[in-house]
């Protein structure tokens, strides 16, 4: 008999509503032993979970050990609170997309990518953008409503911008890797006060991904939107598109 | 009292010189000084303010954001909902953010509330205007991590400036970076009145990309995207084919890659340089500060101006170190002329430390 779980009350499940239970992962930098048992036992409780209990643990390599562990999540949240148009977008398909824009806009959309500063990583960027994708999604190079440019990684902000403004591009997308430290979070910021500089904030969407980032992230940065890990071409494009489209309604 | 030195400024501005240098706080205090004064604010964030926990450090917690009823604000419908602070919209705006759509609303109670207002500096003014015209006495918009676009002069009327322990651990770095930071927001205005300025009030429009510019006042128009993109040899070109140009104008950014190789160009010729900007934000210079460049030959000149009116110091630097305050306050005055020198933090900061003048 299935129960309706209390939408104002939300807290982990596993085997029936309101269990709690959480599986875990994480390595401790100590030799494989009894003692590393109970050290990983130790920290899950004080991150405040009860019954905490390691269902396996090996060495990971010398003087390091990693454990998989359960413990019961006796906090919870209030679901009905955060539910709203902001956080939930229901994505659209390839055609869909292709067919929106036809629709709505009737050309093609012009979007500039790069990893900027010195972050190296442009695998977030290229399985965006590049026609290979990723797990079969392709990017959105593959879409005939989109025309894309990807400058790779390492790319100065102000190279990044005066593509966009050379190819009047409709949105900007930047990967970074946001790290505790801060490390990329200025050349983010750089970036949005350059456009701002260059007075084309206005008809400019701003789109930032990479593993940190949340739409709270993306607010404070000053984007439109952003992705993190789990986002496919095609949401990305469901939020150009339709934040395109909503412009359109706007303006008109 | 910050707002007493603050009151003049229809719109003000609060802009950090980095994550945790303590806007919060101060927008906590002025909220406070003014809603004893009984002033009626309007509060608005281009990031998001009033939030329980940091949104990339989640063990840093953020002080709250209380404003009393009759409190005018700019937020987004989910946060305004999850308040529980009662309100009345006023304006459901065009104005979409990650968090949702922004409105604007009078509080109907006193309380704890999460701000999200619009992020562009444009749609700021606008939202800031609104306010205005619907009661607000003083508008205060709330900037984030390092942004200072809604400080530019045609969206905000004035600035406190945000510095912290969390710029160094030692007090000469923290002063020399908010040194550079007050300079660069306190860039002197063209000189009033002469052929150039008069001239330029009429031309600049005319040259959105920019343009060299001699005695004689004919521009060289510079080619689209230069400045972002010209490097060292395209400058020298420009400076060689202009001989006798003794400005450039740049109307959009200026960032600090084209600055260092335009010095480097003006020094290898002996040739001086006067670069205009619009306005302070627009230059993005964080390595070298403007006497570097004027040793070079370059100088750096506003056409519009950003008025200065407070600098705040956070003594504490989250998850790592803490500061003596007052050492801290000293040291930024003897560096830093002619603006008062706040921690709000302090129970006497109604006696702030007024900078020696220079």
């Amino acid at each position: 008999m299935r129960r309706d779980p209390d939408l104002s009350a939300v807290g982990p499940y596993a085997d029936h509503l309101g269990d709690g239970l959480v599986q875990m992962s994480f390595t401790l930098p100590v030799p494989y032993s009894l003692a590393a048992r109970r050290a990983a036992l130790e920290l899950a409780a004080q991150m405040g979970f009860e019954e905490p209990e390691v269902v396996h643990y090996e060495e990971l390599t010398e003087g390091y050990t990693y454990f998989v562990m359960y413990g019961r999540c006796v906090q919870t949240v209030d679901f009905t609170a955060l539910a709203d148009e902001g956080f939930d977008i229901e994505y659209m398909g390839e055609e869909e997309i292709e067919r929106f824009a036809a629709e709505t806009l009737g050309r093609r959309i012009v979007v500039v990518g790069a990893s900027t500063g010195s972050d190296t990583h442009s695998v977030g960027i290229d399985a965006m953008l590049n026609l290979k994708g990723y797990h079969s999604h392709h990017g959105l190079e593959g879409y005939r409503s989109f025309e894309t440019y990807n400058l790779g990684s390492q790319v100065p902000n102000g190279t990044l911008l005066a593509k966009a403004i050379e190819v009047n591009a409709d949105a900007i997308l930047v990967s970074q890797t946001v790290t505790q430290q801060n490390l990329h979070i200025h050349n983010l910021t750089e970036l949005v006060e350059m456009v701002e500089a260059e007075g084309i904030r206005g008809r400019t969407i701003l789109a930032c991904g990479g593993p940190r980032v949340t739409n709270e992230l993306a607010k404070e940065l000053g984007y439109d939107a952003g992705f993190s890990k789990g986002t496919y071409p095609n949401h990305l494009a469901t939020f150009i598109v339709r934040e395109l489209a909503a412009r359109v309604a706007t303006s008109g | 009292m910050l707002s007493g030195l603050t009151d003049s400024a229809e719109r003000l501005a609060l802009v950090g010189l980095a994550k945790n240098t303590g806007k919060t706080e101060v927008l906590a205090a002025l909220l406070r000084e003014l809603e004893a004064a009984g002033r009626r604010v309007g509060v608005t964030s281009v990031g998001r303010d009033g939030e329980a926990h940091d949104v990339i450090d989640a063990r840093i917690d953020k002080p709250p954001v209380r404003l009393a009823a009759q409190s005018l604000l700019a937020s987004t419908d989910s946060l305004l909902s999850a308040s529980g602070v009662p309100f009345e919209v006023l304006e459901r705006t065009d104005i979409r953010t990650p968090l949702g759509r922004v409105l604007i609303v009078r509080l109907k109670g006193s309380g704890a509330v999460e701000v999200a207002g619009p992020s562009g500096a444009d749609q700021v003014r606008q939202v800031s205007d609104t306010m205005l015209a619907l009661g607000a006495d003083q508008v205060l918009i709330d900037g984030a991590i390092d942004r200072r676009a809604a400080s530019r002069p045609d969206v905000a009327d004035g600035l406190v400036m945000a510095t912290g322990a969390v710029l160094g651990e030692q007090v000469e770095e923290i002063v020399q970076i908010t040194r550079r930071a007050v300079e660069l927001v306190r860039l002197p205005a063209l000189e009033p009145e002469t052929p150039l300025s008069r001239w330029l009030t009429g031309a600049r429009a005319g040259l959105p990309a920019g343009a060299l510019i001699g005695d004689a006042l004919e521009p060289v128009e510079l080619a689209a995207r230069f400045v972002l993109t010209a490097g060292g040899r395209q400058i020298g070109e420009l400076l060689d084919a202009s001989p006798v140009a003794r400005w450039l104008l740049v109307p959009g950014a200026l960032p600090e890659a084209f600055l260092d190789a335009l010095a480097t160009a003006a020094r290898a010729r002996s040739r001086s340089l006067t670069v205009i900007v619009a306005d302070p934000t627009k230059a993005f210079l964080t390595d070298r500060d403007l006497g570097w460049y004027a040793r070079q030959g370059v100088e750096l000149r506003t056409i519009e101006e950003i008025s200065l009116l407070a600098l705040t110091v956070n003594p504490v630097a989250p998850q790592s170190h803490r500061l003596d305050s007052a050492l801290l306050q000293k040291a930024l005055g003897e560096a830093i002329a002619d603006v008062p020198i706040i921690d709000v933090l302090e129970p006497a900061h109604a006696g702030a430390v007024r900078s020696a003048s220079a």
